[in-house]
């Protein structure tokens, strides 16, 4: 097995995120999708809990952080970067993604995975081969060239769904 | 046969899409590969988009699940909605391919493609009810500003009928294809019919 869960997590990061406990409407609502409840969790856990060829979890998780803050997700946000202090990422380089500072990175190879996120995340229309030679010139193998662009094709994905229940959430408080 | 919609660079016609990396090869795919393409669907071994996306079997297999649960779940959401949801975030990322499939399945569904012009030409004001202009209004915020999306928005689907599974149902599809337009657009490109063909 190559596949070997790394951090199991014991909690289901959207509701989480959101938040949303089991008592509220909210939560039983999205029960009734149970199918896609536990495809997004388990999702997150094939692009987190799990050995991924060619990036390591720390850069997975820094381009999480990184896509969370330029989507202004503080939340998910603040799940990624407790992540890193669990695995004792460096904290000047995680300080430096959630402070927007990504010139001030040295690791060249992270700071062009990082711009790559960003334009993906904010102007996907802007994507273009020459973005994917810039990362393959970085040492990025082809594995790791799909893995980078599920990872933050998920994060679109998770932020927009933590936005939604968010604001289903909030009716039902106010209705 | 009626005559494609062509309307700012998208379209309802069929494309091809030509991927910028290696395919896995499907003679020689893992057992785990194999399983996640036939996850997708049963035309995902002859696809250059799935067999890219194959190269990350695991990913590729909880995305599959995700996928399908969300556009064909029962009750909820009429299909052909949630088709409309995921055309309009399409459009608004600028993904023809996507618009383009999921354009031809709003029409299958809902056997009229009127609010698929209006949504290919102005997303913005389009709809045909005003169910639908709900629909795309909320589909274009969520998509473009996830962080904006509020009670009220939620309030203006409910105010024009939609119950809270539907809305559920709104943003799995919409969220769903701000990760599906984001893989189309960042590994390959979409491939026209050679006019005249």
């Amino acid at each position: 097995m190559t596949n070997l869960p790394e951090a199991l997590p014991a909690i289901d990061v959207v509701d989480d995120a959101v938040p949303l406990a089991p008592n509220q409407p909210t939560w039983t609502l999205r029960r009734q999708r149970d199918k896609v409840v536990a495809a997004t969790q388990s999702s997150h856990d094939a692009m987190f809990s799990h050995a991924v060829e060619g990036l390591t979890r720390t850069e997975r998780l820094l381009v999480a952080l990184h896509a969370c803050r330029v989507s202004k997700a503080p939340k998910l946000a603040a799940h990624y970067r407790e992540e890193l202090a669990a695995e004792n990422a460096d904290a000047a380089v995680a300080d430096a993604v959630e402070s927007g500072d990504i010139a001030s990175l040295a690791d060249g190879r992270l700071r062009a995975m990082l711009a790559f996120a960003g334009k993906l995340i904010e102007r996907p229309i802007e994507g273009d081969r020459a973005a994917i030679e810039t990362l393959a010139a970085h040492g990025l193998s082809t594995p790791a060239l799909v893995a980078l662009s599920q990872l933050i094709a998920f994060l679109s994905y998770q932020i927009r769904l933590v936005a939604g229940l968010k604001a289903l959430a909030a009716a039902e408080v106010s209705a | 046969m009626t005559a494609p919609i062509r309307i700012q660079g998208f379209t309802n016609e069929v494309l091809k899409w030509k991927p910028w990396l290696d395919t896995v090869n499907v003679d020689t795919a893992t057992p785990a590969q194999l399983a996640a393409l036939d996850e997708m669907s049963p035309q995902a071994r002859t696809s250059p988009y799935f067999l890219v996306l194959a190269h990350q079997p695991e990913i590729l297999l909880q995305r599959s699940i995700a996928f399908n649960a969300i556009m064909f779940a029962p009750g909820g959401m009429p299909r052909a909605e949630r088709e409309l949801g995921a055309t309009v975030e399409s459009r608004v990322n600028g993904c023809v391919y996507c618009a383009s499939v999921h354009a031809q399945r709003f029409e299958q569904l809902a056997k009229r493609s009127d609010v698929i012009e209006q949504v290919f030409e102005e997303p913005a004001s389009a709809g045909t009810t005003p169910r639908e202009k709900a629909i795309v209004e909320f589909s274009i915020k969520l998509g473009a500003e996830p962080g904006t999306v509020s009670a009220e928005d939620v309030r203006a689907l409910k105010e024009v009928g939609l119950n809270e599974l539907e809305i559920l149902d709104l943003v799995h599809s919409v969220a769903l294809f701000a990760w599906a337009n984001r893989l189309m657009l960042n590994l390959g490109e979409p491939v026209f019919p050679a006019d005249g063909s």
